[in-house]
C-alpha cells in the first residue's frame, strides 16, 4: 500500500495538473469555458433535429414528472455519455502525451490520468448544474435528487476511471489503440440508449419475439449508467434497484482493477516511452 | 560526517534494443511475429556510496550511462538488479523547465512545477519571491512562458528547482544551459547547500566545473565504475584516456 500513500501524499500535485489541463484548454480562446457548454448544445440541436423531425420518433413522458421534451430527454443521458468518452480518450493518452515530464521528473504517474479525469469531472459539473436549472424550469422536480445524482456521477467517473487508467497503460505499448478507442466509443454509442430510448430495443425484441436480443444489450454497463440518470433526472423517481447495484459494483470492479493494472506497470513507463 | 547520503548496491541497468519492434496493434497484427530485442546494459553492476554533506561528480564519455545512472537515482527508471537507499529529500534536476505548460503564466508554472517537484501550496506561496528574484524574469512572471526566451525558461526552472531545499539534490549537466552570469548563480547555490550540509550529486562534461565543486568523483565507461575516489585524481586518470 506504499503506492497509495505516494499518491495521497501527491494530491496537492492532482489539484495543480486538473488546473493545468482545465486552464490550458481554453486559455486561447475567444469564448474560453463557454466553449465546452457550446460543444453538448451544438450536439443536442443535431440529435434533436435528427430524431424528433427527420425521424419523428415518439417522445418518453417522464413518469412521474410529466415531462414531455426531447432535447431534455436527451441530455440526461447524453452529458454522462460524453463526460465518459472524454475521460477514455483523455485519460488513455495521457501518459503518452506527457512522455517528456515522465521522463524527466518522478512523481506519481497514476497522476496524469486521474488528472484528465478531475478536469473532465469539472465541466461535466456545470453542464449538469445547467441541465438541472433547465430541467427545473421545464417542471421537473430535481431538487431532491440532486444528492442521489452526485452519488451516481461519481460512481460513473470511477467507472470511466477504472477503464482509462487500464487503457492508458495499453497505449503505451499499442500507440494506436487511441485510434481503435475512438471508433470503438462510436459504436458503443449507438449500442446504448442515449439517443433513443430503451424501448425501442425492447419493442423490437418482442416483436422478433427473442426477448434474449434486449437481455444481451442490457449487459452494456453504459445501458445501466444512462437508464439511471434518466430515471432521476428526467423521470424523478428512483432506479430499479439491480440497476443501482449494477452501476456500484462496475465503478467498484473497474476502479480497483485499473489500480492495480496501473501500479504494477507504472515502473516501467518512462523507458517505454 | 561518516553518513551515507546515498547508497548504491549492485546496480545493474539494462535497455530492450529493438530491432523489431510492434509498438502499434496494426504491426502487431500484419507481422504475426513477436517483437525482436537484445538487452544493452546501460549500467552493469555499479556500487558505491555518496557521504552526505559532499558534492560528488559523475564523469565519463557521452553513453557511458551518467544520466541513467541518475534517473535510477530519481526513480525515473527502475534497475533490474540491486537497489538504491537514500536519507533524506531528494530533488532531482535532469531538465530544466520539464513540465512547464506554454499556455500558462510563469506565475502559474512555478506553483505546478513546484508541486511536481514535491512541493506544498505554501511552501511555494512563501518562496515565491526568492524564486521569482532568483530567476530575474521580473515583470514577465505574469505573461505566457510561451513568449520566454530559453534563457529565462531555463533560469525559472532552475529557480524552482533549487527552492525545493532537498537533502540531496541530483544535478544533469544543468550547468552548461545558460548564460555565464547563470552558471555562475547556479555554483554559489551549490556551495550553499554544501555549506548548509545538503549533498549534491551532479554530471558535468566541465573537468573545470567538477574540479572546482566536487569533492568525490566517480569515473563511468560503457556502464562500468572504472575509478571512485577524490575529485582531481579520477579527473586526472580519466584525462588520460581522452
Ligand atoms: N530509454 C533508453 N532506451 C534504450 N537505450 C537507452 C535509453 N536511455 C539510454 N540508453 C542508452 O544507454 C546508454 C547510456 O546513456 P546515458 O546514460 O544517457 O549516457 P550519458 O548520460 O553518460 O551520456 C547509451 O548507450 C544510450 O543509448
Ligand atoms: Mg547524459
Amino acid at each position: 500500500m506504499t503506492y497509495m500513500t505516494d499518491l495521497v501524499s501527491s494530491r496537492e500535485l492532482l489539484a495543480n495538473l486538473t488546473a493545468r489541463e482545465v486552464k490550458g484548454k481554453y486559455r486561447r480562446t475567444v469564448f474560453g469555458q463557454l466553449w465546452s457548454l457550446i460543444n453538448p448544445l451544438a450536439t443536442m440541436l443535431i440529435y434533436t433535429i435528427v430524431y424528433s423531425f427527420i425521424f419523428k420518433a415518439r417522445l418518453e413522458v417522464g413518469d412521474p414528472s410529466g415531462l414531455h421534451f426531447y432535447p431534455l430527454w436527451l441530455m440526461c443521458g447524453l452529458l454522462p455519455w460524453i463526460f465518459f468518452r472524454s475521460v477514455l480518450n483523455a485519460g488513455m493518452s495521457s501518459i503518452v502525451a506527457n512522455g517528456s515530464l515522465i521522463k524527466k521528473v518522478y512523481f506519481p504517474r497514476m497522476n496524469l490520468p486521474l488528472a484528465t479525469v478531475g478536469a473532465h469531472g469539472f465541466t461535466w459539473m456545470i453542464e449538469m448544474a445547467f441541465l438541472v436549472v433547465v430541467l427545473a424550469c421545464f417542471g421537473s422536480f430535481i431538487w431532491p435528487w440532486i444528492p442521489v445524482v452526485a452519488f451516481f456521477m461519481v460512481m460513473l467517473a470511477a467507472f470511466a476511471t477504472g477503464l482509462a487508467l487500464m487503457l492508458a497503460i495499453v497505449n503505451v505499448h499499442f500507440r494506436d489503440m487511441q485510434h481503435l478507442i475512438g471508433i470503438a466509443l462510436q459504436m458503443w454509442m449507438y449500442l446504448t440508449p442515449i439517443i433513443y430510448p430503451l424501448t425501442l430495443v425492447q419493442n423490437a425484441a418482442d416483436k422478433a419475439n427473442k426477448p434474449w436480443i434486449l437481455h444481451l444489450y442490457k449487459l452494456n454497463p453504459m445501458e445501466r449508467f444512462s437508464t439511471v440518470f434518466r430515471n432521476l433526472m428526467y423521470d424523478n423517481r428512483w432506479p430499479h434497484w439491480s440497476d443501482s447495484l449494477a452501476c456500484i459494483l462496475l465503478a467498484a470492479v473497474s476502479l480497483a482493477l485499473g489500480y492495480f493494472v496501473f501500479s504494477r506497470n507504472e515502473k516501467k513507463l518512462a523507458e517505454l516511452l | 560526517m561518516s553518513n551515507v547520503a546515498v547508497s548504491v548496491d549492485h546496480v545493474s541497468k539494462s535497455f530492450r534494443m529493438y530491432s523489431e519492434r510492434n509498438d502499434s496493434l496494426k504491426s502487431t497484427v500484419m507481422r504475426r511475429k513477436k517483437s525482436v530485442h537484445e538487452d544493452f546494459w546501460a549500467l552493469k553492476d555499479i556500487s558505491f556510496e555518496v557521504p552526505q554533506g559532499k558534492t560528488f561528480g559523475l564523469i565519463g564519455r557521452n553513453g557511458s550511462g551518467k544520466s541513467t545512472l541518475l534517473k535510477c537515482l530519481a526513480k525515473i527508471l527502475w534497475p533490474e538488479s540491486g537497489s538504491i537507499t537514500a536519507n533524506g529529500k531528494q530533488a532531482s534536476l535532469l531538465e530544466v523547465g520539464s513540465g512547464f505548460h506554454p499556455e500558462l503564466t510563469g506565475r502559474e508554472n512555478v506553483f505546478l512545477n513546484g508541486s511536481i517537484l514535491g512541493m506544498t501550496r505554501k511552501e511555494v506561496t512563501r518562496k515565491f519571491d526568492e524564486i521569482v528574484s532568483f530567476s530575474g524574469v521580473g515583470h514577465f512572471i505574469d505573461q505566457p512562458v510561451k513568449n520566454y526566451s530559453s534563457g529565462m525558461y531555463v533560469r525559472l526552472g532552475f529557480s524552482v528547482a533549487i527552492a525545493v531545499t532537498p537533502d540531496i539534490l541530483v544535478v544533469d549537466e544543468v550547468l552548461s544551459v545558460g548564460d555565464a552570469t547563470f552558471q555562475k548563480r547556479c555554483r554559489t547555490k551549490f556551495a550553499e547547500m554544501k555549506g548548509e550540509g545538503r549533498t549534491v550529486i551532479l554530471v558535468s562534461h566541465s573537468m573545470n566545473t567538477v574540479k572546482e565543486m566536487c569533492d568525490e568523483v566517480a569515473w563511468l565507461d560503457s556502464g562500468e565504475l572504472q575509478t571512485i575516489g577524490p575529485a582531481q585524481e579520477v579527473i586526472d586518470a580519466y584525462q588520460l584516456t581522452v
